[in-house]
């Protein structure tokens, strides 16, 4: 367990003695989100041949690994990264047919729900440690 | 071929996410450079796949099949339990992706 707190004590008065629960989730939707926008960003890229989205994928790139690697010092790290990657496999799914010339269809969001479900189930059966 | 481009990625994913907390907010130089160059590799690998996969599709197989191997790994290496709940939660994923490949998806 982390002793120095660098959480912002402004925001999370009681926050004082180690990194929280709540804060560490809090960074871990954050990174969550900028997932989603990394996922997107590389299937963009085509194989990073298109600048403009390769940019954007490093730089969500280096956001999303830099808030999970701060909200692992507070979540255990299998659990930590399945709710992460969780959220980037729903944004993905969702999104991808929004940004791309790709196409959900009824017995692949099925399947593909069933792989989040999966995935979330893990982070569920390990609840009281969240 | 994409197949091959996805487990490259997948076993680097993993390390990436080992790594990560190692790492302890970039704190740990050691562990943050291994977190940084398994990154670079794990995100050049998806790339070449999402040529094949539509990204919805890539993506959750990248990430869940990863997600498999790190609580089977933290449970070897790092003494975090491995309860039924959890091999529960890695059948699911298992089942989900073979539902996918069936489904023509994958």
């Amino acid at each position: 367990m982390s002793t120095a707190s660098t959480n912002q004590p402004s925001q999370h008065p009681h926050a004082e003695h180690q990194p929280s629960g709540a804060s560490s989730w809090a960074v871990l939707l954050l990174a969550g989100a900028f997932e989603v926008g990394y996922a997107l960003s590389v299937g963009g890229s085509q194989g990073f041949t298109v600048l403009s989205w390769s940019v954007v994928a490093v730089v969500f790139f280096l956001l999303t690994l830099f808030c999970l690697s701060r909200a692992l010092r507070g979540i255990d790290v299998g659990i930590g990264y399945a709710v992460w990657a969780g959220i980037g496999a729903v944004g993905a799914a969702v999104l991808g047919p929004v940004f791309f010339d790709e196409v959900l269809t009824p017995s692949r969001a099925v399947w593909l729900a069933v792989i989040i479900s999966g995935v979330v189930w893990l982070k569920v059966a390990d609840g009281h440690k969240g | 071929m994409s197949w091959l481009f996805l487990s490259v990625a997948i076993v680097f994913e993993i390390t990436v996410a080992l790594a990560a907390g190692l790492a302890q907010g970039f704190t740990r130089v050691g562990w943050t450079v291994v977190t940084l160059i398994s990154g670079g590799i794990a995100a050049y690998f998806p790339s070449l796949a999402l040529l094949t996969f539509d990204v919805g599709v890539g993506y959750a197989l990248w990430t869940s099949i990863a997600g498999v191997g790190i609580v089977v790994l933290g449970a070897l290496f790092f003494g975090q339990r491995l309860a039924w709940r959890k091999a529960v939660g890695i059948a699911v994923v298992i089942g989900g992706v073979v539902g996918l490949q069936l489904c023509g998806a994958a």
